[in-house]
């Protein structure tokens, strides 16, 4: 009987087309175009080339000049510098081709059109400079003689910062748009989940009153029908990382097989809470579909599917969110498999998958066990 | 003596402020096929959603083959075959699997429930259909799947609501030649309609329900015979003269008549020779008559009477014409 | 005029669907336009976010994390690898900063190698401004040392130095009114919601009205096949119309009065492109698709614009290969528009009308393309 029951539960659902639209190939597209999108953004963001600026000569500088000529030699350019007459400068600052207007007199003067890390750095370089003269005028006063060797200190290449990366893995914090990628295939899930409902409860479907009028007993049809949905998730789950991992080449780590692991663990909580979402009340296949999708979407939002640094900010103000929102629960456990080398996150948040899956589905069976309806 | 299969007893079903079941009892005994008539909204379906423990109920009591009915009455359920009014089959799996899957639900033998799946399908003609999704199915091969998923497991006890809405008369008489079919193979048949045609052609026994109550009970004639009216005589005559007509009231077993110019109606009840009583009156008067005929009461007119309505409404009749 | 009454009854029961995307819509453009509207006059230089772990803990080492306070904003993090690691991911520290113990010492002996661990992710101008604030810092100290000042003076003066700040102004571009920054985005995210909005409506709605059943039904009341396509026609322009003057409104709104100026280019702009949309809504109801496939559709069209073109990340951050492809999507071109009407891009009205015109031809190129699919599939469906 329970064989039966799910061998024609995945048969039925595996013609139905909802099935194949919002499990598999909605999450492709969005895939596909998440890669589009996000594919070189990384690379250009942490790119860093010199800063354009317009160079306005007010008057003769030979020693701004030397140093202009100095930094050219430079290996890691740090300004790309143009002279130009002001009102070019200022139509191109407007434009956004130069970061900012240097005009040079005996003092530098700095304009600029917006606030910004570029805009600061060019502020910092006038600042360099500046102090350059203030200590070697100080040093002119106080300390002739060790004037040259305050100069040659000022000249000298510090390296005072070691630079320590901190993980070996995937850093491309573009990439976590795909965790809740994955994340939103697995609660995709709950379109499934809710099927069950429908197959089963008299007050849903014509279908659900006949199956009631069978002998099957409810606990079996309903297992049987929760194990079809969840095998069928695992199978879409699967697909879905397999096209981001081998087909777009996102990098999700080394750790492949447990990051399937996660998803398809990541799955069954969306069918479980499908499943939970159709035991409740009457409402049509339609209304559930709508709501099945607000709420995964809603999760989704808070786990930056939609806003990248939203679970940043969600982490910041309300903390406990991250560890019950399944959608950030789900794609937290693939990015600690990516970043961390310990397992110890990825085990806590396979355990809050399953504690959620259990928790939704006890709720969802008492409440479809309640064996007669009120209304059909 | 014939066993009860289904007794019910002062069933109550509200929903919100309606009362759609009022203190509704009915015992249907084995062999039967028991036609449970109504119009639309009259309790026929909630009756049946009851019997079957699915909708929960405010006062009653019911029990199949003798025992109490409960949503866990699994050997009760084993034995009773439904076909809903609404088709109720996967969209998603084929006629075959659809079969295949409800029967499957009843047995679990692999090579016995094959049996049973293609007797029904062989039963209910669908042979050519197999590997059709129902979408492809016209409507009366629709509704014909729908038995097929009731009836494969070969149940004792039969329930039909509506089967045959929006089904052409061909199929329609298929699928009432099936019911008395099994019927003959010895399943009690249920079978809730507003064809009251249908009715009187199959079941043996018929309860007209109204407004959630039961209003009569009884075979075919029982029905009838608790009415005034037993025949209705319609002659075509021109220029009756009012003598005449007085004549013919005072006739035996006559008690009304109407006349509108061209057709004379007479009313009847009880007696044997009406038809040729009345004939014999026109016969002596040189009266040339046109066409005659002579009815016996129809259900309908056993509805109309009892309730002062029309047995089917428009919407039913609609539902028959789109 | 009954095909036309019904064509709004019909239509009618589409609207709930994609009224959840006007009402997010409007309601996210309306947080924005009431959160981040201020005028800047004065530069700031932009706050990095540190987190510094002192392990030298001495006078100057202390003297430095103040001195970094000053400028930028420091926070407290616990010395735990994993919540360290993900306030760098996401991005919530831009540094993480180790002053070595030691630090003192070293500096004084006027070692000026390795005296901090930074701990890093991502790559950017963030890290080059970390070490050239570090750097120069610690040359500042060693040459006051080489001076021959004391470590402690050293320190004191080299702050007093490094506390001069540079000149700098805003160049004062009378902030943008015809134009501004509220406008933008508003009009940078419209394209979106009208394509969800007119496909999610349009198409359910010509497919009832297009279906082979009512056709017929119609035809056989004498109706003429062209009146039912001008009625239908009507209806649908005027709905198109309706939703965009919608828009248009709520843009006003935003903006505080009629537009002035650019703004109007914007809206001629977004007119445009509410032509394009409708029209591929009408182009992709001709192959009679279902609900499903109405919906996927939706999204892959409207994702997919967005995410190609620019809409959901500014164009400058694509690659090259995706804005080539772009060009062959009607999107694309609005939002150059958009880029240009914002300054994002050098304003050039010959440019604009080019960009309108291209905009143009995608929907006219999909209306005819419904026109004769549409009529090819009612021949055949007369020929049947």
């Amino acid at each position: 009987m329970f064989f039966h029951d799910l061998k024609y539960f995945i048969l039925s659902q595996l013609k139905t087309k909802n099935l194949i639209f919002w499990l598999l190939l909605f999450p492709i597209a969005l895939g596909c175009f998440f890669r589009i999108a996000f594919g070189e953004i990384y690379g250009n963001l942490t790119q860093t080339g010199p800063i354009p600026v317009a160079v306005v000569e007010e008057k003769d500088n030979p020693v701004f000049r030397s140093v202009l000529e100095s930094m050219k030699g430079l290996e890691e350019q740090f300004l790309d510098p143009v002279d130009l007459d002001e009102a070019t400068a200022l139509e191109r600052l407007k434009n956004n081709t130069v970061e900012g207007i240097l005009y040079v007199n005996d003092k530098l003067r700095l304009t600029v059109a917006e606030d910004g890390l570029e805009e600061t750095m060019l502020k910092k370089f006038v600042e360099t400079y500046t102090l350059r003269e203030t200590i070697l005028t100080d040093a002119a006063l106080t300390h002739p003689e060790k004037m040259e060797a305050a100069a040659a200190a000022l000249s000298k290449d510090c390296h005072s910062v070691a630079s320590v990366s901190v993980t070996t893995g995937n850093t491309n914090n573009f990439t976590q748009y795909f965790y809740n990628l994955i994340a939103m295939t697995a609660l995709y899930g709950s379109l499934l989940g809710m099927q069950i409902c429908f197959n089963n409860q008299a007050n849903l479907s014509a279908l659900g009153a006949r199956k009631s009028c069978s002998p099957i007993s409810k606990a079996v049809s309903l297992a049987a029908d929760l194990t079809g949905a969840v095998l069928l998730q695992f199978l879409c789950m699967a697909v879905c990382v397999t096209f981001l991992v081998f087909v777009l080449k996102i990098d999700l780590g080394n750790r492949l097989p447990l990051v399937y692991l996660a998803a398809c663990l990541g799955g069954m909580t969306g069918v479980s809470i499908g499943f939970f979402v159709g035991s409740i009340g009457t409402a049509g296949q339609r209304v559930r579909t709508g709501i099945c999708n607000a709420v995964v979407l809603l999760f989704c939002f808070f786990s930056g599917l939609m806003v990248g640094n939203m679970k940043a900010l969600v982490a910041r103000f309300v903390p406990w969110l991250n560890e019950i929102n399944p959608a950030a629960v789900i794609s937290d456990s693939i990015y600690c498999l990516n970043l961390y080398s310990d397992y110890r996150r990825f085990g806590e948040k396979l355990a809050a998958m399953l504690l959620i899956s259990l928790l939704f589905c006890i709720l969802g069976i008492i409440m479809t066990r309640r064996k007669q309806y009120a209304d059909i | 003596m014939e066993n009860t299969v289904i007794k019910i007893e002062n069933l109550v079903k509200r929903y919100g402020d309606l009362i759609a079941l009022d203190h509704f009892s009915l015992a249907i005994r084995e062999g039967e096929i028991f036609g449970l008539l109504g119009p639309n909204g009259s309790g026929k379906t909630t009756t049946i959603n009851c019997m079957l423990s699915l909708l929960a109920f405010d006062k009653g009591n019911i029990e199949i083959f003798g025992q109490k009915m409960t949503p866990v009455s699994y050997d009760i359920k084993k034995q009773i075959g439904i076909i809903m009014q609404d088709v109720a089959v996967f969209n998603e799996l084929t006629v075959y699997e659809n079969i295949d899957y409800f029967c499957g639900l009843y047995i679990t033998d692999k090579a016995e429930r094959k049996r049973c799946v293609m007797e029904a399908v062989e039963f209910t003609g669908l042979g050519e259909f197999l590997k059709f999704y129902p979408k492809k199915l016209s409507g009366g091969l629709l509704r014909r799947l729908n038995i097929a998923c009731g009836i494969a497991h070969k149940p004792r006890l039969i329930i039909l609501d509506e089967p045959t809405i929006a089904v052409d008369p061909q199929s329609r008489n298929k699928i009432l030649e099936g019911i008395q079919k099994l019927n003959r193979m010895g399943a009690t048949i249920v079978y809730t309609s507003h064809y009251m045609e249908e009715v009187e052609q199959i079941c043996t026994r018929i309860a007209i329900m109204d407004k959630g109550k039961k209003i009569a009970e009884g075979t075919k004639d029982e029905l009838k015979r608790m009415i005034k009216n037993t025949e209705t005589i319609t002659v075509e005559v021109l220029g009756l003269s009012e003598a005449v007509r007085n004549e013919i009231i005072q006739l035996p077993h006559v008690y009304r008549t109407e006349y509108d110019g061209e057709r004379l109606t007479v009313f009847c009840s009880g007696g044997t020779h009406n038809l040729i009583r009345v004939l014999d009156v026109f016969r002596t008067h040189e009266i040339r008559v046109g066409r005659v005929y002579s009815e016996l009461p129809t259900l309908n007119d056993v509805f109309l009477e009892i309730t002062g309505k029309e047995l089917r409404d428009r919407k039913g009749d609609s539902h028959v014409l789109s | 005029m009954q095909i036309f009454k019904a064509f709004f009854k019909v239509l009618k029961k589409s609207i709930p669907s994609s009224l959840i995307y006007i009402i997010i819509f409007l309601s996210i453009s309306l947080v924005f336009a009431f959160s981040g509207q201020e005028d800047k006059t004065v530069f700031e230089q932009t706050e990095l976010i540190f987190c510094i772990f002192d392990q030298d803990d001495s006078a100057e080492s202390r003297s430095l994390v103040s001195y970094i306070g000053k400028q930028h904003e420091l926070v407290d993090l616990e010395q735990d690898e994993d919540i360290l690691l993900d306030a760098l991911y996401y991005e919530r520290v831009n540094c993480i900063l180790l002053i070595k113990s030691g630090y003192a010492k070293q500096l004084a002996a006027g070692n000026t190698e390795n005296l901090f661990e930074r701990y890093t992710m991502h790559a950017g101008y963030a890290d080059i401004l970390t070490e050239q604030l570090l750097d120069q810092y610690v040359a500042s100290v060693s040459a006051y040392l080489a001076e021959g000042c004391l470590l402690p003076e050293a320190v004191q003066k080299a702050e007093t130095a490094l506390s001069v700040q540079a000149d700098v102004t805003y160049a004062d571009f009378e902030a943008d009114t015809e134009y501004p920054t509220v406008l933008f985005f508003f009009f940078q995210y419209l394209p979106y919601i009208l394509i969800s909005v007119l496909f999610n409506t349009l198409c359910p709605v010509l497919l009832t009205m297009n279906r082979n059943d009512i056709r017929f039904r119609t035809d056989c009341s004498g109706i003429r096949p062209a009146s039912y396509l001008l009625w239908n026609s009507a209806g649908s322009v005027l709905f198109i119309i309706g939703i965009w003057l919608l828009f248009m409104g709520v843009g006003m709104i935003l903006y505080g009065g009629l537009y002035v100026g650019k703004a109007w280019i914007a809206a001629l702009n977004s007119f445009v492109f509410t032509l394009v949309s409708a029209s591929w809504a009408i182009l992709f109801s001709c192959f009679s698709p279902g609900e499903n496939t109405i919906n996927l559709i939706t999204q892959v069209i409207g994702l997919g614009m967005s995410f190609f073109c620019g809409i959901f990340v500014e164009q400058s951050l694509l690659g090259s290969g995706v804005l080539a492809v772009a060009r062959f999507l009607p999107a694309y071109w609005y939002v150059r528009i958009n880029n240009m009407l914002s300054g994002n891009e050098p304003f050039r009205s010959e440019n604009v009308l080019v960009f309108l015109l291209i905009e143009t031809a995608f929907a006219v190129v999909a209306g005819m393309l419904a026109l004769l699919i549409g009529k090819f599939r009612y021949r055949r469906l007369s020929a049947e």
